[in-house]
């Protein structure tokens, strides 16, 4: 593990203030909406309004006409632009095009682009754009995509199968066939990202030179993208990341309009904005989820699995989207067994094309599905088997003397205090049901106690997800003639406070005032080629980087260094970002020193030393795989955060509403870099984790049409359906990442989603409740609590789940 | 109204951040838009433009106002204060404490809740349910309100529950 080595850190491990927050809690942040260029010109699109069609016509006549128009365009229009590439070569091709060319797959999808003087302008003239669909048959569900004779979405496919890897363990069967075995199905809904800032993109053609500044959480993989749609030059294109105002995994995807409005600027040469908004955002921006598993396991009479089946089945929507939305798929069937000790584990995995926007990343990306639906299989198999749920669990969770644990998937679990964190949720959850139990009242009011594990793949492979990337990022450090240091990273800062931490690695390593480091991301002009902050991977990779970067810094200070003290270059060391020789501080010299004798009195550079004082250097992962070996094991991660939350809820049982009364994280990313960082990636994560059990949840009608494209209809949670997060950290070094760290912002999502379903189990275990699916929304949990009433009285009813897929 | 005649554009005058604004507006503009691209005070944030985030709170009159559901118009003869004329100098008081909890993390709602939370009463907060229920109308995305509420109670003097 790359380790600080003979320097001491101050800085990491501390809660240094963001020096973000002086700008943006003042309104002096930059976003993209933010930036106005001279004779700006704004585009607004024109988006499909029915699910599937034909797309016929588009007619610009009118809308031509319209005051403050400039121009208007269709994909025909597009001259010189190409397809989106498709890497992935484990999945059917999506041809897709920056404009629908001849058929459109889901309400929202782009069909034209309208620009004109400002945006009220568009607006009214993208109204009179007049396209002639013939409409075609809507496929918009898991069911109805695989129904035999169903309508298909791409008629160059024999069916709406985007991906389809079956499983085949003879070993599984084997055991399935000769044991008692449980089965169950799970299904987590369709969700939206949404940060509170949609997307937006202004671009302009100076020089030759295409500038991009988009809401983007990989500025170099969206230039790489562009150049390769536009067909231009990469080095032609410029991407500037401003702030971010959130991304959450729905801003790493290399979208339509981002092209199409790069491609406005060098048609018109005159700068062109585009900015989403949020009914915009709520039809064409990535959602995700939507997802169903099914499994069938055998288990031993301690209530322990022996040997576990999964189906994944998932619906990508149409599945037009650059970095396709099938691979959470693949990370739901890698996360399902947590860190529970499964010996046997096959799983099938099938992505389905459906008339709904297509999905893509979100914070969690698969594993909120995946932890769902083993949380409450465990939990019914438990019941079969006779045994308290947490007994069972006990017997299956990871201890220490199993590390590193091989897990029949490929993951190869390297580090984690995951009994330990289990127990203490565990601990923690029980005290707070026990105080709940005290104060709350009422006869038709059931407390539950609710929890959870997972393990977190952290710095994940980006060729499992793309075809193209792989894993690692760069960071490069310059020190000026003053001293200062300016450093430079290939990840993106999407809100998450990046720069603090970036900021805190470079002081420590470079031993010098934190206030002395200025830190440069989201523009591919001064960075590096990097990959970006998704994955959970951002902290890992720029340390990796730093670290190695700062390092040949280092070295090369200490020649120079020894030059000025005319010492012997073995003799001088570093202390508190001084160069002395060993045993004595004075004399000494400062980074001011031979940073100066390095740029500008270069002839004051011992012989042999070239001018210059700074270094670039990449860190790619060490220890995960980008490919499946023969068995199709694959471990696509190169660190496993792990976590175990609890919670207590009250059910009313006449409105079927759950209130979150505690909500329990213990949490282990490893080394933590900035506690308060983390802390706080935690509650948003969980949060949305929440949002996703309790309250948000894309719904279309029976022809495709959105029923959500509003907040007053999506329902994000505020202040008051949020509960007090109680936070605790474990820290479990990772063995092979830098300092120890592992990435901490998706975790927090992964488990509220499986809290909640199995407190409300808990709540209502006298009813016979058993919570298959997400949302739980009072509508369908009353319908579950009648469900199981009927069931019990002997009736059958339809579905006994807590689901509402039609809520 | 008894003329036929559509009137596109009107004269306003305001104060914005305490400063006389005189100028000639579409009359549908939005407010925001005014404050954003007329006036180039870009501290206040769209976020849904239908009234239900929060971001683009401003202070008019003395009252929180949602810029996305006015009309630039309505703001004729009136005073607004925006997130750059709530910030003194430095930051204040409630800023401080929004950096010290660790309030913020994109900071694109942020100038909304300070908004909010400028013309709020602090004696008519005694307890977390009361501030919760303040900032329900506020939306943020990255920080779970945890830190957000810890801010609010540690400046008003809130013991949380």
């Amino acid at each position: 593990m790359p380790d600080w080595g003979d320097l001491v850190p101050r800085l990491f491990g501390a809660r240094v203030e963001r020096r973000e927050d002086a700008a943006l809690l003042t309104g002096q942040g930059r976003y993209v909406a933010d930036i106005r260029l001279p004779g700006m010109l704004e585009a607004t699109f024109v988006r499909s309004h029915v699910a599937h069609a034909e797309l016929r016509r588009v007619d610009f006549s009118s809308a031509l006409k319209a005051p403050g128009v400039v121009a208007a365009f269709a994909a025909a229009d597009l001259t010189g632009v190409r397809e989106f590439p498709d890497y992935i070569s484990w999945q059917r091709e999506v041809r897709q095009f920056p404009l629908q060319r001849d058929r459109v797959r889901y309400v929202g999808a782009p069909v034209a682009v309208v620009v004109a003087s400002n945006r009220y302008e568009a607006e009214d003239a993208a109204e009179l754009v007049e396209v002639d669909y013939a409409e075609l048959p809507a496929v918009l569900s898991i069911e109805e995509a695989l129904a035999p004779g169903a309508p298909r979405l791409f008629e160059e496919w024999p069916d709406n199968k985007v991906m389809d890897l079956p499983e085949h363990d003879p070993e599984v069967d084997r055991i399935l066939a000769s044991s008692p075995t449980v089965s169950g199905r799970y299904r987590m809904q369709r969700q939206a990202p949404c940060p509170m800032e949609t997307r937006g993109v202004v671009a302009e053609l100076v020089h030759g030179r295409l500038t991009v500044w988009s809401s983007q959480q990989s500025p170099h993989i969206l230039r790489t993208t562009l150049a390769t749609v536009l067909g231009i030059p990469e080095s032609t294109i410029r991407v500037v990341t401003p702030d971010i105002g959130g991304g959450f995994g729905g801003k790493t995807h290399q979208y339509p309009e981002e092209v199409v409005v790069a491609w406005l600027a060098m048609r018109l040469r005159r700068p062109v904005r585009w900015i989403e908004d949020r009914a915009e955002h709520l039809v064409s921006a990535v959602q995700a989820r939507d997802e169903m598993i099914v499994l069938e396991g055998s288990y031993a009479p301690d209530g322990s699995i022996t040997a576990l089946r999964a189906e994944v089945i998932c619906d990508v929507g149409s599945g037009e989207i650059a970095m396709p939305g099938t691979c959470t798929s693949l990370v739901s069937a890698a996360c399902l067994t947590a860190a529970w000790k499964i010996p046997h584990y096959a799983t099938s995995v099938t992505c389905v094309v459906t008339n709904k926007t297509p999905s893509g990343a979100y914070r969690g990306f698969g594993a909120p599905e995946a932890v769902l639906a083993i949380e409450r299989f465990i939990s019914r198999v438990a019941l079969t088997a006779g045994v308290d749920p947490i007994e069972a669990r006990r017997k299956m969770i990871l201890d220490p003397e199993d590390l590193p644990y091989m897990q029949p998937s490929g993951n190869r679990i390297d580090s984690g205090s995951h009994r330990a964190a289990f127990e203490r949720a565990i601990e923690l959850g029980q005290a707070a049901l026990a105080r709940r139990r005290q104060e709350t009242a009422g006869d038709r009011v059931r407390l539950g106690l609710g929890y959870c594990q997972y393990v977190e793949p952290t710095v994940p492979s980006y060729f499992g997800t793309t075809g193209y990337w792989t894993a690692y990022d760069s960071s490069s450090i310059s020190i000026h003639p003053d001293g200062g240091v300016r450093v430079s990273c290939g990840v993106a800062a999407i809100g998450q406070g990046t720069e603090t931490t970036i900021a805190a690695v470079t002081a420590d390593a470079l031993q010098v005032p934190i206030e002395e480091v200025t830190v440069v991301v989201g523009d591919t002009d001064s960075c590096a080629y990097g990959l970006g902050s998704w994955g959970s991977r951002s902290a890992v990779v720029f340390t990796g980087s730093i670290l190695r970067a700062a390092e040949i810094v280092r070295q090369k200070a200490s020649k120079i260094a020894a030059s000025l003290l005319e010492a012997a270059e073995p003799d001088v060391v570093m202390e508190e970002g001084r160069f002395h020789v060993r045993g004595s501080s004075t004399p000494a010299v400062g980074w001011a020193d031979v940073a100066t004798a390095a740029c500008v009195r270069t002839i004051d550079l011992p012989d042999g030393v070239e001018p210059g004082l700074d270094a670039s250097a990449t860190y790619e992962p060490p220890n995960l795989d980008h490919r499946p070996d023969a068995e199709g094991r694959m471990n696509g991660a190169a660190t496993w955060a792990n976590g175990s939350h609890s919670g207590v809820v009250a059910v009313d049982l006449d409105t079927g509403g759950v209130r979150i009364l505690d909500y329990i994280v213990v949490h282990d990313c490893g080394r933590v870099i900035n506690p308060t960082i983390v802390e706080g990636q935690v509650h948003g994560a969980v949060a949305q984790g929440i949002a996703g059990a309790l309250y948000e949840q894309i719904v279309h009608d029976s022809g495709g049409q959105p029923q959500t494209a509003s907040f007053m209809d999506y329902l994000l949670p505020s202040a008051t359906e949020v509960p007090r997060l109680v936070v605790e950290h474990f820290e479990s070094p990772a063995p092979e990442t830098p300092l120890g760290i592992k990435g901490v912002g998706e975790a927090g999502t992964i488990g509220p989603g499986a809290v909640i379903a199995n407190a409300v189990s808990d709540a209502l275990s006298e009813l016979g409740v058993d919570i298959t699916e997400t949302p739980i929304t009072n509508r369908s949990l009353l319908r579950a609590i009648a469900a199981a009433g009927a069931s019990r009285r002997g009736a059958s009813p339809e579905e006994p789940s807590g689901g509402d897929a039609a809520a | 109204m008894s003329t036929a005649q559509a009137v596109s554009h009107f004269a306003i005058s305001c104060e914005v951040n305490g400063t006389t604004v005189d100028r000639v507006v579409a009359v549908r503009q939005l407010l925001a838009d005014f404050i954003r691209e007329d006036l180039g005070l870009t501290g206040t944030h769209l976020g849904c433009e239908h009234g239900v985030c929060g971001a683009c709170t401003v202070v008019l009159d003395g009252e929180a106002v949602r810029s996305c559901l006015a009309l630039a118009v309505q703001a004729d003869g009136r005073s607004i204060t925006t997130i750059e004329g709530l910030s003194g100098d430095g930051l204040t008081s409630m800023q401080q404490a929004f950096r010290r909890a660790h309030a913020l993390q994109c900071g694109f709602c942020t100038p909304g809740f300070i908004a909010t939370l400028s013309v709020a009463d602090p004696s008519d907060y005694h307890d977390e349910a009361g501030v919760r229920q303040l900032i329900s109308g506020n939306l943020c995305r990255c920080t779970g309100y945890e830190n957000i509420v810890a801010a609010v109670c540690e400046e008003w003097g809130i013991e949380r529950s």
